[in-house]
């Protein structure tokens, strides 16, 4: 289920974090799916399980994910809504991209077509990993 | 828990460490890097209980390493050169092993000698070099010991090889609370690898850190102004390193990245990349700022 890139700049740590969020959000993941367990993960992805013990960590802190003792990770009731909460903070960087826009004289329609296009893509499609820059 | 408290070791005139200080705690991936001669090899076998210290104390569970078969039973050294009883097979060895270690289990040793599709019952010196470093870690693996120490082992195994010992030690981690201990100048693997990780120079222990927390609060940035503007325009951002070419600057920086992307795009700069920080650039900067520069002391030596 995780795609880790090792020849990226991106701990695996974020990655990990990173793609759990993204298949919530899409909808690959529900509420009350199983995560792997930590031991199944390491021999899966060939990774320390002590960064993957921190990784899922930091999701049941921000309340993703919650963890029933002995019996493995689930995903939270409410973390759709608290990854939506975090991405409307992105709204602020859309609009300032389209100031930019603005300024630079693109057509307020490109811009909005740009937008329609993001929009019409597959959600599950959009899975694939981030690329780290390999410079 | 292994504990070193002011080690010092000398050979000769040369001091190898110098009042080294370093504490790993138990099941973690502890990662050792510096350059040559920095000390690796010998802090390993000090902790190994192979030297003894020439001052200071090297302690695990709290109890000296040093000619102490309780303790030295509880790890295993995997040099990079394995060394076997003339003519002897893998069988011989594990009773060679089974001799020094009690904890040894044959059933393991059999069981991974089959996941790695190595014959136990030819002599070890047919084996390539790379399947001897394979069969020297069976063995460690089989010891049952709680601490491993692997000195560049990993450097000279295929990839196919080196992911099936990680998984492998990964388990040993988890189930047991195993430590691991290796060195290597592979950064890029070390990374991926190592939950802690300490740099040694000149004999002692320069920096240590938990290798995410050290990726997380250390990035690099690239940021360029329509302006003209020198290094001053960043003040109250923790700087490691700051360098300019044209109107583009590289920084590296410590610090919240979400909260130093927020203050830097209020100062509509016409470009802003902030990236993760490679270990490899981490110990560049953090040896520059000692001095050194990478392969400069080799090539002094050669001059010699």
């Amino acid at each position: 289920m995780f795609q880790i890139d090792r020849m990226g700049r991106k701990p695996i740590y974020e990655q990990v974090i990173e793609q759990t969020e993204l298949m919530i959000a899409s909808g690959v993941l529900k509420p009350g799916d199983q995560l792997p367990s930590v031991r199944a993960l390491s021999q899966m992805l060939s990774a320390n399980p002590n960064t993957l013990q921190k990784a899922y960590a930091e999701l049941e802190r921000v309340g993703i994910t919650a963890s029933a003792p002995g019996n493995g990770r689930f995903i939270g009731k409410d973390a759709k809504a608290l990854i939506q909460e975090r991405m409307l903070d992105l709204l602020a960087d859309v609009e300032h991209l389209s100031a930019k826009m603005h300024v630079a004289g693109i057509e307020k329609a490109q811009v909005i077509a740009a937008v329609e296009k993001g929009y019409a893509h597959n959600p599950k499609t959009v899975l694939q990993p981030e690329k780290g820059q390999s410079t | 828990m292994i504990i070193a408290n002011n080690v010092t070791k000398r050979f000769g005139d040369i001091v190898a460490l110098d009042h080294l200080n370093c504490k790993i705690p138990d099941s973690c991936v502890y990662g050792l890097v510096g350059a040559n001669g920095a000390g690796k090899s010998t802090f390993l076998r000090l902790a190994s209980g192979v030297f003894q210290p020439d001052e200071g104390s090297i302690k695990m569970n709290q109890l000296p390493v040093f000619e102490n078969s309780d303790i030295k039973k509880r790890s295993v050294f995997i040099a990079d050169e394995f060394w076997s009883l003339p003519r002897a097979d893998m069988k011989r060895m594990a009773d060679l092993y089974a001799a020094a270690y009690d904890t040894y289990d044959y059933k393991k040793f059999h069981a991974l000698a089959g996941e790695f599709g190595l014959p136990v019952d030819r002599p070890l010196n047919t084996f390539s070099k790379g399947m001897r470093r394979q069969a020297a870690i069976i063995h460690a693996l089989s010891t049952g010991a709680d601490v491993y120490f692997f000195d560049e082992t990993f450097d000279g195994l295929d990839p196919v090889i080196r992911s099936l010992v990680k998984k492998k030690l990964y388990n040993e981690v988890f189930d047991r609370g195993a430590t691991v201990i290796v060195t290597s100048h592979s950064l890029r693997e070390l990374e991926d690898t190592c939950d802690q990780l300490a740099l040694l120079y000149k004999g002692g222990i320069v920096m240590e850190s938990d290798v995410n927390e050290l990726k997380t609060s250390i990035f690099k940035m690239q940021v360029a102004f329509l302006d003209e503007y020198d290094k001053s325009k960043f003040e109250g951002l923790d700087i490691v390193s700051f360098s300019k070419l044209g109107s583009v600057a590289t920084l590296i920086v410590r610090g919240d990245k979400a909260k130093y992307q927020k203050k830097l795009s209020a100062m509509e700069p016409l470009l802003l990349e902030m990236v993760p920080i490679t270990l490899e650039e981490i110990f560049v900067y953090e040896m520059e700022a000692l001095g050194y520069v990478f392969g400069k002391e080799e090539d002094e030596h050669e001059t010699v």
